[in-house]
């Protein structure tokens, strides 16, 4: 045995028990079931902490005048609430979930990048800390989760809270991205045979869908945080309007992110209620169809319709009048699937168990949150509304009211897939009970509170009629639901160690998570059942009266892309939205001249020779990847060194004009053009470097003659994006260049 | 001139555009026959006939960059799709040499004819001269046909698979609203011969201004906003096209023995 384990040593392998050992089995791990457990006991704990924020929050504000908290705590308290609950509970719970399901459903091995899935992973806890760092580093962030400028820029945010929060949001959202990538590209390669696109299960086919908002929405958030920090930390003026800058620019940013945001969450929870619901009313979903259809109408939706979060801004009633109308459309595609789900539960054979109890809570609370949302929509009615608790009430009744309680029902319906016990059931429903009853005495009351008056985001009220018994009940009912996530922690805890075993399929369920043991093997499955519907598990039982069949007949839904191709492309469409605010910020803030350094200050001809280079580099890699295809070893690193060698010249251009200008006097805090112009301009530098160090690697190999099988596929990836990094650098140039030549 | 008024005689008489349609209705005619999809060649015919005769032609001519918005949204993606609808299933539309016929080259005729024509110089031109006006009518329903090509063409071998339209069209949307969203926001006029009309043919500029309250400023929001919203639930209408027809399958017999 000892001999073993020395030579397992000299080989640098670890021994059964080193393996098994907790720091290697869950703090290394690239199992993307263990990565999925991580990601949610994570969110459990940021779930306290958030809870913890949120009644002290209603201690505050149980009695008039209270006097418990100090204003600025206060403030502190809400922004991190508000930021913890989306940032590291919501998105963290939904992201381990579809980690730990998607794979199964799909009946794939593991994600399609283990490593980079671990990576989105650790992020999360990263960028906890780093928020809540700030609480030790002079204070919080005090100025709401979307952080309204000018407030949160430093003349009134001197503290580094917001600074905290923009690092963290920003590792955050890098995290997310990643994961999303990872999400897609493991949904389009890492399926079973026959496990065609529109056989999909459809928690699989929502967060495949959801995946795409994902990466469409953060970057445009990034690039809003890196604006905010650049204002803040290098004096600059995007967001200061004495500076000449914009304070609804950042408004406008954070909405086309934080609208799609909304459904981000809700999309995973539309997909829970569409597992949870067939399962225990023992049919299929009504019209799969028009469920799978409709997400991706809301998905789209949801990306034009943000300034509805702005009538009260003060847009006009023309912008206002475009918005009404568009917001209201989504309550047709969502109304409609409110309807599916209902269906779906008529004529069948109800389980009122806890996980479907749950689902329906949260199936008769969105519609509550949906119908105040709708009027939302309506600008005349928001004016009264916006700011209120009635607002308040709004979104927790969607994101508590939907998504907490779709969540808590994804808990109770796959724990048994994933501990292999059951929980109580018992205190399960103890659990659901408390906190349905802690949740609409909670936020029903605020409705009424907002309407009549009460202001969100006030650290007390004075003595007013009826508000001091509707605010303390509220307060009563936010207990209610912390006894309800004390029980569940509770119930989580005991039937860990002590539930009865579940066996591999204990809710009779369809998808093929279901096929494999509880808890799943390391490999996921040993054998699949055949696959030829959306429910091969009741094919299997029902052999006699199967599904009807879901044919192949789209080339498309067999397509199984290369993936590492496919994970550059995802990244290059969510690069896109990055360097499309930052162009459209250029434009904006370019529109009118200003006084100070201008477009006429730049040498349009060094860059010009300088970008020729870059541009020539798309060409020497296309040529590189050519020589690659037909096993022409020498003159394939001939050309990837010449790619090198182009970009680092196009690089040294920059730094040579960025010195110029710092020569002259010109630096990024000048005026508007000069930090936008060093905001877009480094952007790209940054990832022409990034792009360097890349192709450098992919040289190292190369030249390691570590190419034939391993990595080839390195290169067409690593192309992909360098092409992509010329393409932007066609638009800056031509936006920063050339235009201000035709003026 | 009040807007009652206007309505009525802001009608123009254009023999080209008359002409160009009845003979275009006479040709579909001797091709096809009266075809059960000829009424879709009517709709194109009829919206084809509005933008160039109605009274939203006579404002898009120099008053109200929004008019000129709305009539460039229907001349690019309403008309030549009603066009494209209306052609019967065995009509081939496959482009030679192969090349020509890629995704890539229709998406770029559909978003390109909309930043192109809104690039401040050709805006301002297509409005100050007849024959660039022309060339940009001309223009808009030639790249609308080709745009909508790849989804709509006849025979179904030569449309997108659906996934493939969904991102085709989704994009195309994107790159729209992008504009769109520059129009509302932007700072300056993007079609500065809109906010000084040289001419003021119809008297209407006073009740446009005051009456319906359109200033420059607002008009090229609406213009702006249009493109943003309205349009994209055009293609928002296309990608449920597609969905449908994704999802679309006879249900095979459930006897079918399992293997």
């Amino acid at each position: 045995m000892s001999d073993l384990t020395t030579a397992l040593a000299r080989a640098g392998l670890l021994t059964v028990e080193q393996r098994q050992h907790w720091r290697m089995a869950w703090l290394s791990t690239v199992d993307h079931k263990r990565i999925g457990i991580l990601y949610m006991v994570t969110a459990l704990a940021f779930f306290v902490l958030g809870g913890v924020e949120a009644l002290l929050i209603r201690l505050q504000l149980a009695v008039p005048n209270n006097t418990l908290l100090h204003p600025d705590t206060y403030n502190m308290l809400f922004t991190m609430h508000g930021t913890t609950m989306i940032f590291l509970v919501a998105m963290p719970a939904l992201f381990g979930i579809a980690n730990y399901i998607v794979p199964m459903q799909i009946g794939g091995r593991d994600m399609a990048f283990p490593r980079l899935n671990a990576f989105g992973f650790w992020l999360v806890p990263f960028g906890g800390i780093l928020l809540h760092f700030s609480y030790l580093a002079g204070g919080a962030p005090a100025v709401g989760w979307f952080a309204y400028a000018p407030l949160s820029e430093t003349p009134y945010a001197s503290q580094l809270g917001v600074d905290y929060w923009v690092l963290a949001l920003l590792v955050l959202g890098i995290g997310s991205v990643g994961t999303s990538i990872n999400l897609i590209v493991t949904v389009l390669t890492q399926r079973a045979p026959n496990m065609t696109l529109r056989r999909l299960p459809l928690f699989s086919w929502m967060i495949f869908v959801n995946s795409f908002l994902v990466i469409l929405a953060l970057p445009v958030l990034n690039a809003g945080l890196v604006m905010l920090l650049i204002d803040r930390q290098l004096s600059t003026n995007f967001f200061l309007p004495p500076g000449g800058g914009s304070a609804i620019m950042w408004q406008h940013i954070f909405w086309a992110f934080g609208h799609p945001e909304v459904y981000i969450v809700a999309i995973p929870a539309f997909g829970i209620l569409s597992e949870v619901i067939p399962v225990f009313s023992r049919k299929p979903i009504f019209g799969y169809e028009f469920v799978a259809g409709s997400t991706v109408a809301i998905a789209f939706l949801s990306l034009l319709v943000w300034a509805h979060h702005m009538f009260t801004v003060g847009l006009g009633r023309t912008v206002d009048l475009f918005f009404v109308a568009s917001s209201m459309l989504i309550a047709i595609p969502t109304g409609v699937k409110v309807l599916n789900w209902s269906a779906t539960m008529v004529g069948g054979r109800l389980r009122m168990t806890t996980p479907m109890l749950f689902c329906v809570a949260a199936l008769v609370q969105f519609l509550c949150g949906g119908v105040t949302g709708i009027s939302h929509a309506i600008a005349a009615l928001d004016w009264q509304t916006k700011n209120s608790y009635y607002l308040v009430a709004h979104f927790h009744f969607v994101f508590v009211g939907l998504i907490v309680f779709a969540i808590l029902g994804a808990i109770h319906y796959w724990f048994p897939k994933m501990s292999g016990r059951m929980l109580s059931e018992r205190i399960g429903k103890w659990t659901f009970w408390l906190m349905t009853i802690g949740f609409n005495l909670t936020f029903i009351i605020q409705h009424f509170l907002g309407l009549a008056g009460m202001p969100r985001r006030v650290y007390t009220y004075p003595v007013l009629p009826g508000w001091a018994w509707m605010n303390m009940a509220s307060t009563v009912g936010a207990f209610f639901m912390a006894a309800a996530g004390l029980l569940l922690v509770w119930n989580l805890a005991v039937s860990l160690v002590r539930g009865k075993p579940a066996g591999d399929n204990p809710w009779n369920a369809w998808t093929l998570e279901w096929a494999s043991t509880s808890p799943p093997p390391h490999e996921n499955f040993h054998e699949l059942p055949p696959l030829r519907s959306r429910r091969p598990l009741w094919d299997a039982a029902n052999p006699d009266r199967p599904d009807p069949m879901v044919g192949t007949k789209w080339k498309a839904e067999t397509f199984v892309p290369e993936k590492n191709k496919a994970s550059v492309i995802t990244f290059i469409i969510s690069e896109v939205g990055f360097f499309g605010v930052l162009i459209l910020a250029y434009l904006y803030y370019n529109a009118t001249p200003r006084p100070g350094p201008s477009a006429h200050d730049l040498d349009l001809f060094k860059t010009g020779i300088f970008s020729l280079c870059l541009f020539a580099s798309s060409f020497t890699i296309w040529r590189s990847e050519t020589n690659l295809e037909k096993g022409h070893h020498r003159p394939m690193i001939a050309w990837l060194a010449a790619t090198i060698l182009l970009g680092g010249v196009f690089i040294v251009g920059q730094g040579l004009e960025y010195w110029h200008l710092l020569q002259s006097g010109v630096s990024v805090s000048s005026n508007l053009f000069a930090t936008t112009f060093f905001t877009l301009t480094g952007f790209h530098g940054l990832h022409v470097c990034v792009g360097l160090v890349a192709l450098l690697i992919v040289l190292g190999f190369a030249v390691a003659r570590d190419f034939k099988q391993n990595h080839s596929a390195s290169l067409y990836a690593v192309g992909l994006y360098w092409h992509f990094v010329d393409a932007v650098w066609v638009f800056v140039l031509s936006v920063v260049y050339i235009l201000p030549h035709f003026r | 001139m009040t807007t009652t008024q206007f309505l009525i005689s802001g009608w123009t008489w254009n023999a080209a555009d008359v002409l160009l349609a009845v003979a275009s209705l006479v040709v579909y005619v001797t091709l096809f026959g009266v075809h059960r999809r000829i009424g879709y060649f009517a709709a194109a015919l009829g919206v084809f006939l509005l933008t160039q005769l109605s009274p939203l032609n006579t404002l898009a001519d120099g008053y109200l960059f929004s008019a000129h918005m709305a009539q460039h949204i229907l001349l690019l993606l309403i008309v030549p799709a009603l066009l494209l609808l209306s052609l019967p299933r065995s009509v081939s539309l496959a482009v030679r040499p192969r090349p020509l016929g890629q995704p890539f080259l229709g998406w770029s005729a559909g978003v390109g004819a909309m930043w192109f024509w809104h690039m401040p110089a050709f805006c301002n031109a297509a409005v100050s001269s007849r024959p660039i006006h022309a060339l940009q009518t001309a223009s808009l329903l030639v790249l609308g046909c080709l745009f909508w090509r790849q989804i709509l063409a006849p025979s179904e071998q030569e449309r997108l698979s659906p996934p493939g339209a969904v991102i085709y069209l989704f994009s195309a949307c994107v790159a729209c609203s992008v504009l769109g969203i520059v129009l509302t926001l932007s700072p300056v006029a993007v079609c500065s011969i809109y906010t000084m009309p040289a001419q003021d043919p119809f008297g209407m500029l006073r009740t446009i201004r005051e009456g319906w309250g359109l200033t420059p400023d607002r008009d090229q929001q609406i213009g702006g906003l249009l493109m943003w919203v309205p349009m994209c639930l055009i293609y928002l209408s296309a990608i449920f096209a597609q969905i449908g027809r994704w999802f679309a399958e006879p249900a095979e017999p459930a006897a079918v023995k399992l293997s």
